[in-house]
Order: structure tokens, then C-alpha cells, then sequence
């Protein structure tokens, strides 16, 4: 493996932990203040048990999340030194205020867990919202930094100089808006049926029914709701996507001769050495459409394009696949959900609680896939059209070591927080209430 | 406005030295603790550094930050030439963080707590050992910064300069120097009856912080570091290092005497004469690598990156230290101070 490819997966497979705990640490504060309103609203014990069984929750990701994070914001440089030096003074704001906003959060929480009993009931519910509207908030300026990285702005590139710099413009570049309410909407999506997968299991195991029951609607609700809405934002993402970075949208797709009116391909496999694609499904016109909202319009294909800016095709295709498909998995089910506060028989029925069940995974399997897409269908650029990811790694040799190190070292923290959260589970069960 | 940048890169260091410092520190005294003390540390730290020890760390998020955007070449040599000592620190921090968590919300007590402790002891000790140690690398003379990577062994360019005498010796020194702000940060936060244990590891911090600070001078000083020699020939270093060597009686009767506020002042104007010392012996060329000095002003970005820099740091300012100080406030930390 050479340096450049472990750098590369020592990134990704960092990244690929923290989202996760990024993302229940930032969505799961949300499921602790309503069960806490709810408390403080009826006095039901149960309330009061869930919110604070759901806020070690919180604690436990929070820190996962904040120490993984912290060692992000260091591999940034450490991995990509040179990306860093250019990049560093341009995305510096987003990168600043969402220190800022993790202070906020971090305080917060601090009031939070160690505020029972201690100060005002109300200020102190109040400062559980704020930890989740400022993990929100961080989430969307990190996401910022990355959509500048596929958008790059706020500079001009003279001579390989990066000249003129304006961070403000940087900050609010052409992509972030749709990638953060993409983002934004998935860490709701992943962490409801993550967090409601886990209590409908309770639930199909008979255990504690009636305190599982009032877990599983808040955190579904949250999750159904995002896993609805979700759709007109890829649509809004798809649209971006085809302006701005037309070999991404080809390499999602994997359409590879530039056609006017061209088919949606459904699944699919990838023959990237004869640049086709067999057993696929395929909607005539609907990629035209989708892309540009026109069922004639021109879609440029990928031998449109100069072999060294493309990207991996088949990865791009396949988690583009898998996003999309439980994507539209988790907004079906969502409706279901929502049709079944109509029809409570259902919640009698075990099917119910294991379909939920086996859906508890499938949101983070999204979110990751659908970060695969945005991040391979980047390569082999670090600065979209600017900078190669090839030209920004350190220099330093040996970085597969480094690579192996972070793999023990998060496969044992993966290992250890999970089953520190079937201890919590189980003490939860154990525990008299209700 | 690069002055007003360069004041919160001073600030966030300082406070993440203290704060941050005196958080490791906590893990070194519960790990140098008999075993009836350690519970009661344990107990202790958990109530004093709970509700607090996240943001203590944060600070040194934004450090890293400011430096990243304010001053990228800079930061580009530390990220590039001290690798592998910062992924040290990133380990630790990592094992810290996850043990503390681990160990207060483990739903069950059981023999895990064992593994919990000491994986929060000995990361405790070992992140500041090695941020002392890239910051003894940065200023060991021993840095070899270059374009041309072939002409040196790998060790030569990422592991002698850090890997050596002088930054061992200036990463234990910073252990200590948590050590000490702990222990006597914990005198304050004990009943009467348990007071004499952190009285007495105060006073043994104190001793080994001044033995250890003696014995990187010596170390400098007999090997020819440039930032040693130039440490004790600057006035203001000079200055600074008799003011903390003043403050020391002081401080010693005060801990002899239990006054929590007064020992706690002295202890963190130790921490803030020693940083100003070393920062002012050498500012602003604060890389001393073998080949080449780098000064930190000099590698500032342009200006509009500057002023934008210190306006959102401003703005984050404002936000922040409130809610901070209300949360210091809140849970005592500053309680004790007003009294």
C-alpha cells in the first residue's frame, strides 16, 4: 500500500467512525428534551427514566465523538499538510465558529448532566436544547468546509496561487446549502431508526414494553419525519451536482456516453475496463430529467472526460445505489409509521417491531454510502479542479502504520461502546419502573 | 487585528495549559495515589472536573485552529516534521477521554472499572509527556525542515527531533507541572480530615517541578540548546523566572496553611511566569530548527484572512466565556475563589 492510499484510508475510515458518533451526539439531545418536556408536562416516572437513560447516552457519543473529532481536526494536517497550508486560511471561519458552537455545546452539556436538581428546572431543560441546536449548528459549518472542498470559492487561483482570499465567501460557497440540509436531514434519519430500531427490539423481546414504546415514538418520529423530507433535498442536491461537478453525477450514475435524453440506470454492474454497465434497470429520459429537469437535455458521459479526473466509478455507482435504495426504504417505512398511529393493531403485532428492528442499521449504512459518493466521486481532486489529493498528502513514509494504529484503535472503541450501550439496555430492563 | 488574534492564541494556550494541565494532572496524582486515595481522587476529580474537563480540552481545538488560519506555514511545519509526536498526544487524548466517560457511566460497577482506571491513569500521564515533547521538539534546535526528503534518513527528519534528551526531559517537566497545579487544585475540594494527603503531594509536586525545571536548564545549558542559552541571557526571561522563584515561598506557606484560594492564584501565576518565560526568551521565532528559525508574525496570513480571524473569534468570544464563567460559576469552581 503506498502512502498516499493509506493516508487516504486512514481518512476515510476516521471519518467513517466519528460520523456516526457525530451524528447521534448531535441528533440524540433532541430525543432527551422531549422525553424531558414530557416529564416535566406529566410527571410520569417513565419519562424521567428514559431521559436520563438517554442522556448517558449522549454523554457516552458526545465524547466519542469530541475526542474523535479532535483528533480530525489534527489528521486534517497531519495527513494533508499541504491541502492544509492553502486551504487552512480560506475555510479557517467555518472551521472557527464551529469551535465556537462545540464550546457552546460543550458547556451546555456540562449544565445539563450535572445540573439535576441543582438549578432551575426550566433553565435547565433549556440548556439541553441548546446542546442540540449547537450540535446542529456544528455539524452544518463542518459540512460547510467540506461543500467548499467540492465548490471551492472565495479566492483566485492565479499561478497556483491562492490569492485575494475571502473566508466569508468560502464559508457560504455554492455547495453548502444543499449538502448541509442533505446532511442534516440523514443524521435525523440515521439516528430515529437507529435509536427506535434499538427500542422496537426491546419491544419484540417483551421487555419493559411501555417505557420502550414512548422511546421508539420519539426517536421514530424524528427519523420518519427527516427520511420524508429527504428526497426533495437529493433532488436539490442531484440538480447541484449536475452543474457544478458533471463527471460526479456521470460517475454516480455510471453514464459513460454523453447522450441528450439520457436513461436512469437502477443498480447494475460496473465494467470499468470496457466502460459499461450490465443487468441494470433503466428509465429512458429519467436522468435527463432529474438532472436538469428536462426530459432532452444533454447529460455529458464519462468519455467525455479526461481519464485522470475521474474518479472510481463502480464505488461512486454502488454506494449512490445503496444510499438511494435505503433512502427510499427508510421514507416508506417512515409513511408506514405514520400510518400506523391510525391503525394501533399494528403495534400488537411482533412483525411491526421487527421489521423496525432490522432497520436500525440501514440509516448509518445510508449516511456513509451517501458520504462515499460525495467523497471518492471527488477524487482524484482534494480542491475540486485546484488541488489533487495526490499533491496535498505528507510527505512523512510509513503512513500505513499510522493507518493500522487507528483501525485497532477504533475497532476496540466500536467494540467497547457497544457494549457499553447493551449494559445500559440491560440495566434499563433491570431497573423497577413500570 | 493580528495583535487581537495573537492575544487569543496566547490566551488558548495558557488557559489550555491550566485548565487541560491541571485535568492530566488529576489522572498523575490518582495514579501516584495509595490505594484508599485513590478513590477518594477518583471521587473528587469526578466532582470537581466533571461537569467542566470537555471544554477545558476544547481550547486546545481553537489553538489549533487559529493556528491553522492565521498562521498555515507555521502550523505546516509542527503537522509535517512532528507527526508522530502529536499522533502520540491524539492517542492519549483519545484513551483519556473515552476512560473517563467509560468509567462514571458504565451502568454497572463491576471488575471493568479496573481497566477503566488505569487506562485513564496512564493516558493522563502520557499526553502531556508527549505535548511537552513536541513543544521541547519545536524549540530543540534538532528540527530539520526541508524540501528535499531524500537526502536525510527518515529518522533524521521525524524521529530524532523529538526523540531526544532535551524534549524528553521538557515533557516531563510538563507532567509535573500538571501534577502540581492538580494536587494543590484538590486541596480546596477535600473535607478537613483528607486535607493532609493533597497538602503533602502539593508540596512534593512543588519540589519535583522546581528539580525538574532546574534540570532542563542544566540539560540546555550543558548541551548547547540555543533556546537555553538565549532562555537565561533575555532579561525578560530572567525577570519572569525570578518572580516565579519568588512566588514559590509564598506559595509554600499558603499550602502549609491550607488557604485554597490564595495557593490555587499562586499555583496558576507559576504556570502563566513559566509560559511567559519561555515564550518570551525566543518570540517571536518560536520553531528553532537546526537549519533555519521560524517566526511566527512572519508567517501570518494576509490581512483579510487576520481581520476576519479576530472578528469571528471576537463574536465567539462573547458567546462563549458567559456561558463558561456561568458554568465555572455554577458548579463552584469559582465559588471557592470568591470567598
Amino acid at each position: 500500500m503506498d502512502n498516499l492510499d493509506a493516508a487516504r484510508l486512514q481518512m476515510a475510515f476516521t471519518l467513517i467512525f466519528h460520523i456516526v458518533f457525530a451524528c447521534i451526539g448531535m441528533v440524540m439531545p433532541f430525543f432527551m428534551v422531549i422525553a424531558h418536556k414530557k416529564w416535566l408536562k406529566t410527571k410520569d416516572p417513565i419519562y424521567l427514566k428514559l431521559t436520563k437513560s438517554w442522556q448517558k447516552g449522549v454523554a457516552i457519543f458526545f465524547v466519542v465523538g469530541a475526542v474523535s473529532g479532535t483528533a480530525l481536526s489534527f489528521e486534517l494536517g497531519l495527513l494533508w499538510p499541504e491541502f492544509m497550508k492553502h486551504a487552512g486560511p480560506i475555510i479557517g471561519m467555518p472551521f472557527s465558529l464551529e469551535g465556537a458552537a462545540f464550546f457552546v455545546e460543550a458547556v451546555a452539556l456540562g449544565f445539563y448532566l450535572y445540573g439535576w436538581d441543582k438549578i432551575p428546572e426550566k433553565f435547565h431543560w433549556f440548556t439541553g436544547v441548546i446542546v442540540g441546536i449547537s450540535g446542529v449548528a456544528s455539524g452544518i459549518l463542518v459540512v460547510s468546509a467540506n461543500g467548499w472542498m467540492n465548490a471551492p470559492s472565495g479566492f483566485d487561483y492565479v499561478n497556483g496561487e491562492f490569492l485575494n482570499i475571502n473566508p466569508v465567501q468560502a464559508l457560504l460557497n455554492p455547495a453548502w446549502f444543499t449538502q448541509a440540509l442533505h446532511m442534516t436531514l440523514a443524521a435525523f434519519t440515521a439516528t430515529g431508526f437507529a435509536v427506535a430500531g434499538i427500542h422496537a427490539y426491546q419491544i419484540y423481546k417483551k421487555r419493559q414494553v411501555d417505557l420502550h414504546k414512548k422511546a421508539f415514538k420519539i426517536a421514530i418520529t424524528f427519523g420518519a419525519i427527516a427520511a420524508i423530507l429527504q428526497p426533495i433535498s437529493g433532488d436539490l442536491s442531484a440538480k447541484d451536482i449536475a452543474q457544478r461537478q458533471p463527471v460526479k453525477l456521470a460517475a454516480m450514475e455510471a453514464h459513460y456516453e454523453t447522450t441528450k435524453g439520457a436513461p436512469l440506470y437502477i443498480g447494475g454492474i460496473v465494467d470499468e475496463e470496457n466502460k459499461k454497465v450490465s443487468y441494470k434497470i433503466e428509465i429512458p429520459k429519467a436522468l435527463s430529467f432529474l438532472a436538469f429537469g428536462d426530459f432532452n437535455a444533454e447529460v455529458k458521459g464519462l468519455n467525455d472526460f479526461p481519464e485522470d479526473v475521474l474518479p472510481s466509478v463502480s464505488i461512486v455507482h454502488y454506494a449512490f445505489q445503496i444510499m438511494v435504495g435505503l433512502g427510499t426504504l427508510l421514507m416508506l417505512t417512515g409513511i408506514l409509521f405514520f400510518i400506523s398511529l391510525k391503525k394501533r393493531t399494528w403495534w400488537q403485532n411482533n412483525t411491526f417491531w421487527l421489521l423496525f428492528t432490522l432497520l436500525a442499521p440501514m440509516g448509518f449504512i445510508a449516511l456513509e454510502a451517501g458520504w462515499m459518493v460525495t467523497e471518492v466521486g471527488r477524487q482524484p481532486w482534494i480542491i475540486h479542479n485546484i488541488m489533487k489529493t495526490k499533491d496535498a498528502v505528507t510527505p512523512m513514509p510509513g503512513m500505513v502504520y499510522s493507518f493500522y494504529m487507528y483501525v485497532i484503535l477504533y475497532g476496540v472503541l466500536t467494540v467497547a461502546v457497544t457494549w457499553l450501550m447493551t449494559r445500559q439496555i440491560k440495566s434499563l430492563n433491570q431497573s423497577k419502573l413500570a | 487585528m493580528l495583535n487581537i488574534v495573537l492575544f487569543f492564541l496566547v490566551t488558548s494556550l495558557v488557559l489550555y495549559v491550566v485548565l487541560a494541565g491541571a485535568d492530566f494532572g488529576a489522572g498523575i496524582v490518582e495514579l501516584f495515589s495509595t490505594e484508599r486515595s485513590q478513590l477518594l481522587t477518583k471521587k473528587t476529580i469526578y466532582r470537581v472536573m466533571g461537569p467542566v474537563w470537555e471544554a477545558n480540552h476544547i481550547w486546545i481545538i481553537i489553538l489549533v485552529v487559529v493556528l491553522w488560519v492565521g498562521f498555515p506555514n507555521f502550523y505546516n511545519v509542527l503537522v509535517v516534521y512532528l507527526h508522530i509526536p502529536l499522533t502520540l498526544v491524539l492517542l492519549g487524548i483519545t484513551m483519556r477521554g473515552v476512560a473517563f466517560v467509560f468509567r462514571h457511566y458504565d451502568a454497572y460497577k463491576d471488575k471493568s472499572q479496573i481497566l477503566y482506571d488505569w487506562m485513564f491513569r496512564i493516558s493522563s500521564l502520557i499526553t502531556p509527556i508527549f505535548l511537552g515533547m513536541t513543544a521541547g521538539s519545536m524549540l530543540s534546535g534538532r528540527l530539520i525542515i526541508t524540501d528535499n526528503y531524500e537526502a536525510y534518513s527518515f529518522s533524521e527528519v521525524f524521529i530524532n527531533p523529538w526523540l531526544n534528551g532535551f524534549s524528553i526531559l521538557v515533557g516531563l517537566f510538563f507532567a509535573s507541572l500538571c501534577t502540581f497545579l492538580t494536587s494543590i487544585l484538590l486541596i480546596g475540594e477535600t473535607d478537613a480530615s483528607n486535607r493532609k494527603i493533597y497538602i503533602r503531594k502539593s508540596k512534593y509536586a512543588t519540589i519535583t517541578v522546581i528539580t525538574m525545571g532546574f534540570v532542563v536548564l542544566c540539560y540546555g545549558f550543558i548541551y548547547e540548546v540555543t533556546f537555553i542559552t538565549d532562555f537565561i541571557k533575555s532579561p525578560y526571561t530572567v525577570g519572569f523566572v525570578i518572580l516565579s522563584a519568588l512566588l514559590i515561598f509564598p506559595l509554600l506557606q499558603s499550602i502549609k496553611h491550607a488557604k485554597k484560594v490564595l495557593s490555587r492564584t499562586l499555583a496558576g501565576l507559576q504556570v502563566i511566569l513559566i509560559l511567559f518565560a519561555a515564550m518570551s526568551a525566543h518570540f517571536p521565532n518560536l520553531i528553532i530548527a537546526s537549519n533555519i528559525e521560524m517566526n511566527l508574525i512572519e508567517t501570518a496570513a494576509p490581512s483579510h484572512v487576520i481581520n476576519v480571524l479576530g472578528i469571528t473569534l471576537i463574536i465567539g468570544g462573547l458567546i462563549i466565556l458567559p456561558g463558561l464563567f456561568h458554568l465555572l460559576k455554577s458548579f463552584k469552581m469559582i465559588k471557592v475563589l470568591e470567598r
